[in-house]
Protein backbone atom coordinates (compact mmCIF):
# COMPACT_ATOMS: atom_id res chain seq x y z
CA UNK A 1 0.00 0.00 0.00
CA UNK A 2 1.17 3.34 -1.10
CA UNK A 3 0.93 6.12 1.48
CA UNK A 4 -0.45 9.29 -0.50
CA UNK A 5 1.79 12.49 -1.50
CA UNK A 6 -0.12 15.12 0.88
CA UNK A 7 -2.55 15.88 3.42
CA UNK A 8 -6.29 15.81 2.68
CA UNK A 9 -7.68 19.53 1.84
CA UNK A 10 -8.78 21.57 4.44
CA UNK A 11 -12.91 21.99 4.15
CA UNK A 12 -14.18 24.98 3.10
CA UNK A 13 -17.26 26.19 5.28
CA UNK A 14 -20.31 25.53 3.60
CA UNK A 15 -23.93 27.07 4.09
CA UNK A 16 -24.44 23.68 6.80
CA UNK A 17 -21.70 24.94 8.68
CA UNK A 18 -22.67 28.57 9.07
CA UNK A 19 -25.93 27.67 10.22
CA UNK A 20 -24.83 24.83 12.29
CA UNK A 21 -22.32 27.24 13.85
CA UNK A 22 -25.83 30.03 14.16
CA UNK A 23 -27.41 27.00 15.96
CA UNK A 24 -24.47 26.22 18.60
CA UNK A 25 -24.54 30.35 19.47
CA UNK A 26 -28.14 30.14 19.87
CA UNK A 27 -28.00 26.89 22.16
CA UNK A 28 -25.24 29.06 24.03
CA UNK A 29 -27.96 31.58 24.50
CA UNK A 30 -30.51 29.08 26.07
CA UNK A 31 -32.92 28.85 22.57
CA UNK A 32 -34.75 25.92 23.11
CA UNK A 33 -35.93 26.39 18.86
CA UNK A 34 -31.96 26.37 18.12
CA UNK A 35 -31.84 22.39 20.04
CA UNK A 36 -34.98 21.73 18.26
CA UNK A 37 -33.32 22.78 15.11
CA UNK A 38 -30.20 21.29 15.41
CA UNK A 39 -32.27 17.91 16.17
CA UNK A 40 -34.03 17.70 13.30
CA UNK A 41 -30.95 18.33 11.30
CA UNK A 42 -28.95 15.53 12.75
CA UNK A 43 -31.34 13.09 14.55
CA UNK A 44 -31.79 10.65 11.27
CA UNK A 45 -27.64 10.32 11.37
CA UNK A 46 -27.39 10.57 15.01
CA UNK A 47 -29.82 7.85 15.57
CA UNK A 48 -28.18 5.77 13.11
CA UNK A 49 -24.94 6.00 14.32
CA UNK A 50 -26.40 5.12 18.04
CA UNK A 51 -28.06 1.84 16.34
CA UNK A 52 -25.32 0.94 14.06
CA UNK A 53 -22.93 0.55 17.39
CA UNK A 54 -25.43 -0.59 20.07
CA UNK A 55 -27.61 -2.79 18.03
CA UNK A 56 -30.37 -1.54 20.43
CA UNK A 57 -33.12 0.42 19.74
CA UNK A 58 -33.75 1.98 23.35
CA UNK A 59 -30.18 2.34 24.20
CA UNK A 60 -29.67 4.25 20.77
CA UNK A 61 -32.58 6.54 21.92
CA UNK A 62 -30.29 7.02 25.23
CA UNK A 63 -26.90 7.46 23.23
CA UNK A 64 -28.85 10.67 21.22
CA UNK A 65 -30.84 11.85 24.28
CA UNK A 66 -27.83 11.75 26.21
CA UNK A 67 -25.64 13.96 23.00
CA UNK A 68 -28.07 16.02 22.21
CA UNK A 69 -28.45 16.87 25.97
CA UNK A 70 -24.65 16.99 26.05
CA UNK A 71 -24.85 19.92 23.13
CA UNK A 72 -27.59 21.64 25.00
CA UNK A 73 -25.64 21.99 28.53
CA UNK A 74 -21.62 22.30 26.62
CA UNK A 75 -22.39 24.74 23.84
CA UNK A 76 -20.05 26.69 24.75
CA UNK A 77 -17.29 24.05 24.77
CA UNK A 78 -17.37 23.46 21.13
CA UNK A 79 -14.24 25.01 19.42
CA UNK A 80 -14.27 26.41 16.35
CA UNK A 81 -11.44 24.84 14.30
CA UNK A 82 -11.45 21.46 15.34
CA UNK A 83 -14.10 20.28 12.84
CA UNK A 84 -17.56 21.26 12.39
CA UNK A 85 -20.08 21.71 14.77
CA UNK A 86 -21.68 18.05 12.44
CA UNK A 87 -18.43 16.07 13.20
CA UNK A 88 -18.72 17.22 16.99
CA UNK A 89 -22.05 16.48 17.20
CA UNK A 90 -21.65 12.91 15.92
CA UNK A 91 -19.18 12.16 18.16
CA UNK A 92 -20.08 12.64 20.74
CA UNK A 93 -22.91 10.37 19.74
CA UNK A 94 -20.41 7.99 18.60
CA UNK A 95 -18.50 7.86 21.70
CA UNK A 96 -21.48 7.89 24.02
CA UNK A 97 -22.49 4.84 22.26
CA UNK A 98 -19.13 3.39 22.37
CA UNK A 99 -19.08 3.78 25.96
CA UNK A 100 -22.90 2.46 25.98
CA UNK A 101 -21.50 -1.12 24.24
CA UNK A 102 -18.57 -1.16 26.54
CA UNK A 103 -20.75 -0.93 29.51
CA UNK A 104 -22.75 -3.88 28.55
CA UNK A 105 -20.39 -5.71 27.73
CA UNK A 106 -18.25 -4.81 30.99
CA UNK A 107 -15.35 -5.68 29.64
CA UNK A 108 -13.67 -2.17 30.10
CA UNK A 109 -13.00 0.33 33.01
CA UNK A 110 -14.75 3.08 31.99
CA UNK A 111 -14.50 6.45 33.43
CA UNK A 112 -18.09 8.18 34.26
CA UNK A 113 -18.52 10.55 31.82
CA UNK A 114 -19.96 14.31 32.31
CA UNK A 115 -21.61 16.02 29.67
CA UNK A 116 -18.36 17.22 28.46
CA UNK A 117 -17.46 16.86 24.68
CA UNK A 118 -15.35 13.37 24.22
CA UNK A 119 -12.09 13.57 24.70
CA UNK A 120 -10.55 13.57 21.33
CA UNK A 121 -12.67 16.53 20.80
CA UNK A 122 -10.44 18.23 23.02
CA UNK A 123 -7.05 17.01 21.91
CA UNK A 124 -4.77 19.75 20.36
CA UNK A 125 -4.69 18.50 16.94
CA UNK A 126 -6.28 19.81 14.07
CA UNK A 127 -8.85 16.90 12.21
CA UNK A 128 -9.50 16.79 8.98
CA UNK A 129 -12.96 16.00 7.69
CA UNK A 130 -13.67 14.45 4.29
CA UNK A 131 -17.49 13.46 5.70
CA UNK A 132 -19.13 16.53 4.38
CA UNK A 133 -17.77 16.14 1.04
CA UNK A 134 -18.85 12.42 0.67
CA UNK A 135 -21.55 10.50 -0.03
CA UNK A 136 -22.87 7.14 1.22
CA UNK A 137 -22.15 5.41 -1.94
CA UNK A 138 -18.33 6.78 -1.76
CA UNK A 139 -17.54 5.61 1.44
CA UNK A 140 -19.28 1.77 1.19
CA UNK A 141 -17.14 1.48 -2.14
CA UNK A 142 -13.77 2.46 -0.42
CA UNK A 143 -14.88 0.03 2.55
CA UNK A 144 -15.82 -2.49 0.59
CA UNK A 145 -12.19 -2.40 -1.45
CA UNK A 146 -10.78 -3.18 1.46
CA UNK A 147 -9.54 -6.36 2.51
CA UNK A 148 -11.71 -8.31 4.65
CA UNK A 149 -9.55 -8.49 7.75
CA UNK A 150 -8.48 -4.76 6.85
CA UNK A 151 -12.53 -4.23 7.40
CA UNK A 152 -12.76 -6.49 10.29
CA UNK A 153 -10.44 -4.57 12.22
CA UNK A 154 -12.22 -1.25 11.31
CA UNK A 155 -15.05 -1.95 12.15
CA UNK A 156 -14.43 -3.77 15.32
CA UNK A 157 -12.44 -0.94 16.52
CA UNK A 158 -14.98 1.87 15.51
CA UNK A 159 -18.47 0.50 15.45
CA UNK A 160 -17.65 -2.50 17.77
CA UNK A 161 -15.84 -0.44 20.54
CA UNK A 162 -13.37 -2.93 20.58
CA UNK A 163 -9.26 -2.05 22.18
CA UNK A 164 -6.85 -3.04 20.03
CA UNK A 165 -5.76 -5.95 22.04
CA UNK A 166 -9.50 -6.89 22.28
CA UNK A 167 -9.70 -7.13 18.54
CA UNK A 168 -6.35 -9.25 18.59
CA UNK A 169 -7.79 -11.87 21.61
CA UNK A 170 -11.11 -11.96 19.49
CA UNK A 171 -9.51 -12.56 15.74
CA UNK A 172 -6.62 -15.12 17.38
CA UNK A 173 -4.25 -12.37 15.45
CA UNK A 174 -1.10 -10.64 16.92
CA UNK A 175 -1.36 -7.43 18.58
CA UNK A 176 1.22 -5.98 15.50
CA UNK A 177 -0.91 -7.26 12.65
CA UNK A 178 -4.34 -5.84 13.96
CA UNK A 179 -2.79 -2.43 14.62
CA UNK A 180 -1.37 -2.53 11.21
CA UNK A 181 -4.16 -3.92 9.64
CA UNK A 182 -6.27 -0.77 11.00
CA UNK A 183 -3.37 1.67 9.97
CA UNK A 184 -3.60 0.41 6.25
CA UNK A 185 -7.26 0.58 5.92
CA UNK A 186 -7.32 3.82 7.45
CA UNK A 187 -4.65 4.88 4.87
CA UNK A 188 -6.53 3.14 1.86
CA UNK A 189 -10.03 4.46 2.29
CA UNK A 190 -8.15 7.58 2.79
CA UNK A 191 -6.54 7.74 -0.92
CA UNK A 192 -9.46 6.77 -2.51
CA UNK A 193 -11.34 9.07 -0.94
CA UNK A 194 -9.00 11.88 -1.97
CA UNK A 195 -10.09 14.22 -4.45
CA UNK B 1 9.09 10.16 40.92
CA UNK B 2 9.66 8.53 37.85
CA UNK B 3 7.31 5.57 36.57
CA UNK B 4 9.99 2.80 35.80
CA UNK B 5 7.57 1.92 33.47
CA UNK B 6 8.11 4.61 31.15
CA UNK B 7 11.09 5.87 29.28
CA UNK B 8 12.52 9.11 31.29
CA UNK B 9 11.63 12.62 29.72
CA UNK B 10 9.46 11.56 27.31
CA UNK B 11 6.11 13.36 27.10
CA UNK B 12 2.95 10.72 27.84
CA UNK B 13 5.36 8.69 29.26
CA UNK B 14 5.93 7.28 25.24
CA UNK B 15 8.64 7.81 22.60
CA UNK B 16 7.89 9.32 19.53
CA UNK B 17 7.90 5.65 17.80
CA UNK B 18 5.56 4.26 20.25
CA UNK B 19 3.14 6.78 19.41
CA UNK B 20 3.73 6.56 15.85
CA UNK B 21 2.49 2.90 16.06
CA UNK B 22 -0.61 3.06 18.33
CA UNK B 23 -1.86 5.90 15.82
CA UNK B 24 -4.40 4.29 13.98
CA UNK B 25 -5.53 3.04 17.10
CA UNK B 26 -5.71 6.04 18.95
CA UNK B 27 -7.85 7.92 16.16
CA UNK B 28 -10.27 4.90 16.08
CA UNK B 29 -10.43 4.85 20.09
CA UNK B 30 -9.17 1.15 20.01
CA UNK B 31 -7.05 1.72 23.01
CA UNK B 32 -7.57 1.70 26.90
CA UNK B 33 -8.15 4.44 28.89
CA UNK B 34 -4.87 4.96 30.30
CA UNK B 35 -3.22 4.43 26.83
CA UNK B 36 -5.81 7.31 25.15
CA UNK B 37 -4.29 8.95 27.98
CA UNK B 38 -0.89 8.33 27.63
CA UNK B 39 -0.83 9.01 24.14
CA UNK B 40 -3.11 12.75 24.36
CA UNK B 41 0.29 13.43 26.78
CA UNK B 42 2.56 12.99 24.44
CA UNK B 43 0.71 15.00 21.85
CA UNK B 44 -0.03 17.94 23.98
CA UNK B 45 4.06 17.94 24.85
CA UNK B 46 5.64 16.48 22.09
CA UNK B 47 7.69 19.12 19.61
CA UNK B 48 7.25 17.06 16.71
CA UNK B 49 3.74 17.20 14.68
CA UNK B 50 2.64 13.58 14.56
CA UNK B 51 1.17 14.89 11.03
CA UNK B 52 -0.25 10.69 10.92
CA UNK B 53 -2.79 11.64 13.68
CA UNK B 54 -4.38 14.37 11.15
CA UNK B 55 -4.24 11.86 8.19
CA UNK B 56 -5.74 9.02 9.78
CA UNK B 57 -7.68 10.83 11.76
CA UNK B 58 -9.30 12.23 8.61
CA UNK B 59 -10.70 9.13 7.53
CA UNK B 60 -13.05 8.46 10.79
CA UNK B 61 -15.68 10.73 10.06
CA UNK B 62 -16.28 9.29 6.77
CA UNK B 63 -17.01 5.77 8.59
CA UNK B 64 -19.99 7.48 9.50
CA UNK B 65 -21.34 8.23 6.49
CA UNK B 66 -21.19 4.47 5.67
CA UNK B 67 -23.80 3.55 8.14
CA UNK B 68 -27.39 2.47 6.82
CA UNK B 69 -29.63 5.43 7.81
CA UNK B 70 -32.75 4.36 10.07
CA UNK B 71 -35.52 7.44 11.69
CA UNK B 72 -35.47 7.52 15.61
CA UNK B 73 -38.68 8.07 17.10
CA UNK B 74 -40.87 10.98 17.10
CA UNK B 75 -41.13 10.61 20.88
CA UNK B 76 -37.45 11.18 21.64
CA UNK B 77 -37.71 14.46 19.86
CA UNK B 78 -40.34 15.00 22.00
CA UNK B 79 -38.63 13.42 25.24
CA UNK B 80 -34.81 15.58 24.78
CA UNK B 81 -37.02 18.80 23.99
CA UNK B 82 -38.82 18.11 27.72
CA UNK B 83 -36.01 17.53 29.83
CA UNK B 84 -33.70 20.46 27.70
CA UNK B 85 -37.21 22.67 29.04
CA UNK B 86 -36.89 21.50 32.48
CA UNK B 87 -33.07 22.22 32.44
CA UNK B 88 -33.22 25.22 31.41
CA UNK B 89 -36.20 26.26 34.18
CA UNK B 90 -34.49 24.98 36.78
CA UNK B 91 -31.37 26.64 36.00
CA UNK B 92 -33.15 29.83 35.84
CA UNK B 93 -34.72 29.87 38.80
CA UNK B 94 -31.71 28.66 41.20
CA UNK B 95 -29.94 31.21 38.97
CA UNK B 96 -32.51 34.04 39.67
CA UNK B 97 -33.08 32.67 43.33
CA UNK B 98 -29.23 33.20 43.92
CA UNK B 99 -29.07 36.36 42.48
CA UNK B 100 -32.12 38.18 43.89
CA UNK B 101 -30.17 39.12 47.11
CA UNK B 102 -27.32 40.74 45.10
CA UNK B 103 -29.73 43.02 43.14
CA UNK B 104 -31.38 44.59 46.00
CA UNK B 105 -28.02 44.78 48.05
CA UNK B 106 -27.43 48.47 49.51
CA UNK B 107 -26.13 50.91 47.31
CA UNK B 108 -22.51 50.69 49.00
CA UNK B 109 -22.72 47.19 47.58
CA UNK B 110 -24.20 47.28 44.31
CA UNK B 111 -21.49 49.95 43.64
CA UNK B 112 -19.04 48.32 43.76
CA UNK B 113 -16.91 47.81 40.27
CA UNK B 114 -17.54 44.86 38.43
CA UNK B 115 -14.56 42.35 38.19
CA UNK B 116 -12.76 42.16 35.20
CA UNK B 117 -14.35 40.31 32.35
CA UNK B 118 -17.63 41.02 33.91
CA UNK B 119 -20.24 40.01 31.05
CA UNK B 120 -21.55 42.34 28.02
CA UNK B 121 -25.05 43.75 28.72
CA UNK B 122 -27.49 40.79 27.30
CA UNK B 123 -28.62 43.16 24.44
CA UNK B 124 -25.21 42.70 22.72
CA UNK B 125 -23.93 39.86 20.20
CA UNK B 126 -22.60 37.15 22.98
CA UNK B 127 -19.54 35.36 21.36
CA UNK B 128 -19.90 31.55 21.58
CA UNK B 129 -16.95 30.92 23.75
CA UNK B 130 -18.50 33.43 26.10
CA UNK B 131 -22.05 33.04 26.12
CA UNK B 132 -21.24 30.36 29.14
CA UNK B 133 -19.19 32.18 31.18
CA UNK B 134 -21.76 34.86 31.86
CA UNK B 135 -23.31 32.98 34.23
CA UNK B 136 -20.13 31.52 36.18
CA UNK B 137 -18.63 35.29 36.52
CA UNK B 138 -22.57 35.89 37.29
CA UNK B 139 -22.28 33.53 40.07
CA UNK B 140 -18.48 35.22 41.09
CA UNK B 141 -20.08 38.80 41.29
CA UNK B 142 -22.74 37.25 43.43
CA UNK B 143 -19.87 35.80 45.80
CA UNK B 144 -18.05 38.85 46.13
CA UNK B 145 -21.27 40.83 47.23
CA UNK B 146 -22.06 38.41 49.47
CA UNK B 147 -18.59 38.78 51.15
CA UNK B 148 -18.76 42.42 51.44
CA UNK B 149 -22.53 42.37 52.86
CA UNK B 150 -20.47 39.59 55.96
CA UNK B 151 -18.15 42.32 56.44
CA UNK B 152 -20.74 44.93 57.01
CA UNK B 153 -22.64 42.81 59.34
CA UNK B 154 -26.21 43.20 58.12
CA UNK B 155 -28.09 40.40 55.98
CA UNK B 156 -25.79 37.53 56.80
CA UNK B 157 -28.19 35.30 58.14
CA UNK B 158 -30.83 35.64 55.76
CA UNK B 159 -28.88 35.85 52.91
CA UNK B 160 -27.08 32.68 54.14
CA UNK B 161 -30.30 30.99 54.74
CA UNK B 162 -31.88 31.53 50.86
CA UNK B 163 -27.94 30.23 49.77
CA UNK B 164 -29.27 27.27 51.87
CA UNK B 165 -31.89 26.78 50.12
CA UNK B 166 -31.20 27.61 46.73
CA UNK B 167 -28.65 24.64 46.87
CA UNK B 168 -31.07 22.83 48.14
CA UNK B 169 -33.12 22.90 45.85
CA UNK B 170 -30.90 22.42 43.11
CA UNK B 171 -29.89 19.29 44.32
CA UNK B 172 -33.33 18.15 44.67
CA UNK B 173 -34.21 19.37 40.77
CA UNK B 174 -31.15 17.60 39.87
CA UNK B 175 -32.36 14.59 41.00
CA UNK B 176 -35.80 15.44 39.13
CA UNK B 177 -34.06 15.87 36.46
CA UNK B 178 -32.45 12.92 36.55
CA UNK B 179 -35.89 10.83 36.42
CA UNK B 180 -37.32 13.54 33.74
CA UNK B 181 -34.47 12.20 31.53
CA UNK B 182 -35.06 8.38 31.77
CA UNK B 183 -37.08 6.96 28.51
CA UNK B 184 -40.72 7.66 28.11
CA UNK B 185 -40.65 10.06 31.70
CA UNK B 186 -43.57 12.95 31.81
CA UNK B 187 -42.41 15.94 33.56
CA UNK B 188 -44.93 18.79 35.23
CA UNK B 189 -44.35 22.41 36.16
CA UNK B 190 -46.14 23.01 39.23
CA UNK B 191 -47.16 26.52 40.31
CA UNK B 192 -49.57 28.06 42.26
CA UNK B 193 -52.64 29.01 41.33
CA UNK B 194 -52.19 32.57 42.10
CA UNK B 195 -49.42 33.04 39.85
CA UNK B 196 -47.28 33.32 42.62
CA UNK B 197 -46.12 31.21 45.49
CA UNK B 198 -44.63 27.50 46.08
CA UNK B 199 -43.61 26.14 42.92
CA UNK B 200 -41.60 23.57 41.73
CA UNK B 201 -40.75 20.59 38.87
CA UNK B 202 -42.01 17.09 38.99
CA UNK B 203 -41.10 13.99 36.90
CA UNK B 204 -42.68 10.84 36.25
CA UNK B 205 -40.77 7.73 34.96
CA UNK B 206 -42.39 5.18 32.86
CA UNK B 207 -42.30 2.21 35.81
CA UNK B 208 -44.31 5.17 38.11
CA UNK B 209 -41.83 6.33 40.28
CA UNK B 210 -42.58 10.03 40.63
CA UNK B 211 -40.64 13.03 42.27
CA UNK B 212 -41.43 16.14 42.80
CA UNK B 213 -39.04 19.67 43.90
CA UNK B 214 -40.81 22.36 45.60
CA UNK B 215 -39.74 25.45 46.81
CA UNK B 216 -41.43 28.76 48.43
CA UNK B 217 -43.06 27.11 50.44
CA UNK B 218 -44.44 27.95 54.07
CA UNK B 219 -42.83 25.94 57.16
CA UNK B 220 -44.81 23.18 58.04
CA UNK B 221 -45.73 23.49 62.39
CA UNK B 222 -46.52 20.51 64.72
CA UNK B 223 -48.49 17.65 62.53
CA UNK B 224 -48.75 19.75 59.17
CA UNK B 225 -47.74 17.98 55.83
CA UNK B 226 -47.60 19.12 52.58
CA UNK B 227 -49.88 16.09 50.47
CA UNK B 228 -48.96 15.42 46.89
CA UNK B 229 -51.64 14.70 44.88
CA UNK B 230 -52.80 12.76 41.67
CA UNK B 231 -55.50 13.72 39.78
CA UNK B 232 -56.64 12.16 36.55
CA UNK B 233 -59.62 13.01 34.71
CA UNK B 234 -62.68 12.21 36.22
CA UNK B 235 -61.41 10.80 39.35
CA UNK B 236 -60.97 11.91 42.74
CA UNK B 237 -57.27 12.69 43.85
CA UNK B 238 -55.81 10.15 45.19
CA UNK B 239 -52.81 10.72 47.99
CA UNK B 240 -49.27 9.58 46.81
CA UNK B 241 -47.41 11.07 49.80
CA UNK B 242 -46.42 13.77 52.43
CA UNK B 243 -43.77 15.78 53.69
CA UNK B 244 -42.62 18.43 55.85
CA UNK B 245 -40.80 21.59 55.01
CA UNK B 246 -38.93 23.70 57.50
CA UNK B 247 -37.38 26.86 57.23
CA UNK B 248 -35.80 26.85 54.09
CA UNK B 249 -38.98 26.44 52.18
CA UNK B 250 -37.92 23.87 50.32
CA UNK B 251 -39.76 20.35 49.68
CA UNK B 252 -38.90 16.82 47.93
CA UNK B 253 -41.08 13.62 47.62
CA UNK B 254 -40.26 10.46 45.63
CA UNK B 255 -43.30 8.10 45.56
CA UNK B 256 -43.92 5.08 43.15
CA UNK B 257 -47.43 3.75 41.56
CA UNK B 258 -47.84 7.09 40.11
CA UNK B 259 -49.19 6.21 36.36
CA UNK B 260 -47.02 7.72 33.39
CA UNK B 261 -49.82 9.20 31.60
CA UNK B 262 -50.12 12.75 30.02
CA UNK B 263 -52.65 15.08 31.31
CA UNK B 264 -52.05 13.59 35.07
CA UNK B 265 -52.91 16.33 37.32
CA UNK B 266 -50.40 16.60 40.53
CA UNK B 267 -51.17 18.73 43.09
CA UNK B 268 -50.40 20.09 46.37
CA UNK B 269 -52.06 20.55 49.65
CA UNK B 270 -51.38 21.47 52.88
CA UNK B 271 -52.65 19.35 55.55
CA UNK B 272 -53.45 19.85 59.14
CA UNK B 273 -51.71 16.01 59.67
CA UNK B 274 -50.29 12.92 57.99
CA UNK B 275 -52.63 10.48 56.14
CA UNK B 276 -55.46 12.77 54.73
CA UNK B 277 -57.37 10.91 52.01
CA UNK B 278 -58.92 13.62 50.81
CA UNK B 279 -57.86 17.61 50.00
CA UNK B 280 -58.98 19.23 53.18
CA UNK B 281 -58.31 22.79 51.47
CA UNK B 282 -57.19 24.57 48.29
CA UNK B 283 -54.11 23.37 46.83
CA UNK B 284 -50.91 25.55 47.01
CA UNK B 285 -49.34 24.98 43.78
CA UNK B 286 -50.39 22.81 41.16
CA UNK B 287 -49.04 20.82 37.37
CA UNK B 288 -49.72 19.24 34.68
CA UNK B 289 -47.72 16.14 33.42
CA UNK B 290 -46.32 16.38 29.73
CA UNK B 291 -44.32 14.66 27.43
CA UNK B 292 -44.40 16.68 24.64
CA UNK B 293 -42.85 19.97 23.47
CA UNK B 294 -45.54 22.09 25.18
CA UNK B 295 -43.00 22.35 28.24
CA UNK B 296 -40.91 23.46 25.63
CA UNK B 297 -41.65 27.29 25.65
Amino acid sequence: MSESSGPLPLRVATVTDDADRAALERIARDELGALDDLYERYKTMAYSIAYRITNDATLAEDVVQEAFLGVWRNASRYVEGRGSVKTWLLSIVHHRAIDAVRRRRATVDLPERDDAPPPAMRLPDVWGEVSSNLDADEVRAALASLSDVQREALELAYFGGLTQTEIAERTGTPLGTVKSRMRLGLLAMREMLSP
Amino acid sequence: MTDPRRPDGQPGGLTCDEVRDLAASFVLGALSEPEMDAVRDHLADCTELHEEFTELGAVVPALDVAVPLMEPPSALRDRIMAVAAADLDARRQADARVIEPVTTLPESVTTEPEPAGAPAPASEPIPIETARRRRPLTWVAGIAAVLAIVLLGAWNLSLQGQLNAAQTYQQQVASVLDAASQPGALTAVLSAPSGQGPNGIAAVTSDGQMRIAMRDLAPTAGDEVYEAWMILPNTAPAPVGGFTVGSNGSGFIEAGGVPAEPGLVLALTREPRPGMTAPSGDPVSVGTTTSTANSTG
